[in-house]
């Protein structure tokens, strides 16, 4: 399960949907799966940069989301905190998507991995 | 040379496809756990399962990622595509529409497998026969002329769910007899690990533990 967890975006990936989405930006009209795709990828960046810019672009997808993709929503927000580190905001996300879904595996996975890598002692804020 | 319980000497990267919810998550389950997942709600994104089994005498450690069904993840799940020894694509028989579909999930994976990728068609929820809407015949005729192992399975009751990823394990290791698959080739979906194998033990005994956990 941790694989969920280190595997890492191509940079062919990354870059292939980040130039949809500028394309987008540039002529002013981003849809929301251009921006998902997007941020989908960079949050499974190696790099802290990418993942917080994957984090924002999510944040500002919210306010018009339906339930559904809400809950991807809070997966993702969830996944991006805890590769930052984040381990205290990634379980929130966590345990906010539970109380909605208590008996979803995919998420009690993500939370037993969070919490053990928080066991290891690697810092959180 | 020793080999634990959870060594093993090769890893084949699976990948399960199909539309929503014709039960990929249900089949990994119940191979995985064996253990039938009632209610189970959509994937977001990829989810991924593994386990070790045993062909011809070799431990194989499968990594299976079992991708979302749903169309908004579609384009970014395609990259879970490459470099996979082995597809499973499964349809619904109860849901014509999920069976008719096919031919896209087929000509996505073609385009971003190579060709000795091996191809295994599940028709999922055998259990239901009084509901069926897809022929074993049509579908079996569908599998021969795209050249495609399949079986009719139930991921609730367990039928020919061990045989489909066996089956497919089976297939892939004989390409790797056989010479026609490229241990040394990027994307081939097959790693070999030295005979001792060691390094997978922890982390699989680590994954158990957190699979019996929730």
């Amino acid at each position: 399960m941790e694989e969920i967890f280190d595997e890492v975006v191509t940079s062919e990936d990354l870059k292939k949907f980040e130039v949809i989405y500028n394309k987008q930006l540039e002529a002013n009209e981003v849809t929301t799966e251009a921006q998902f795709n997007y941020a989908w990828c960079l949050v499974r960046s190696r790099y802290a940069a990418d993942i917080r810019k994957g984090i924002c672009l999510i944040e500002a997808l919210f306010p018009d989301a339906t339930p559904e993709a809400r809950r991807d929503y809070v997966f993702y927000l969830a996944l991006g905190h805890a590769k930052l580190k984040e381990y205290s905001k990634a379980l929130q996300y966590v345990r906010a998507f539970l109380n909605h879904e208590p008996g979803n595996m995919q998420v009690q996975n993500l939370e037993a991995i969070i919490k053990k890598r928080m066991e290891k002692g690697e810092k959180h804020y | 040379m020793s080999t634990g319980p959870y060594s093993y000497s090769y890893i084949f990267k699976y990948i399960i496809i199909g539309d929503m919810g014709v039960g990929k998550s249900c089949l990994l389950h119940q191979f995985t756990e064996k253990k039938f997942m009632a209610d189970c709600p959509h994937t977001i994104g990829v989810e991924f399962g593994t386990r070790i089994i045993e062909v011809s005498g070799q431990k194989i450690k499968l990594q299976i990622w079992d991708t979302a069904g749903q169309e908004r993840f579609r384009a970014v799940t395609r990259s879970y595509y490459r470099g996979a020894a082995g597809a499973l694509m499964v349809y619904d028989i109860t849901r014509r529409s999920t069976y008719n579909h096919l031919n896209s999930w087929l000509t996505d994976t073609r385009s971003l497998t190579n060709p000795s990728t091996v191809i295994f068609l599940i028709g999922n929820k055998c259990d239901l026969d009084g509901q069926r809407d897809v022929t074993y015949e049509e579908a079996k005729q569908f599998a021969d002329e795209n050249g495609l192992k399949f079986v009719e399975a139930s991921a609730k009751t367990g039928e020919n769910v061990e045989e489909a990823f066996l089956e497919t394990a089976k297939k892939i290791y004989q390409s790797i007899q056989d010479g026609r698959l490229d241990l040394n080739a990027a994307e081939s979906g097959v790693q070999h690990k030295p005979s001792h194998g060691g390094g997978g033990a922890s982390s699989d005994q680590q994954n158990n533990k957190d699979a019996c956990s929730c």
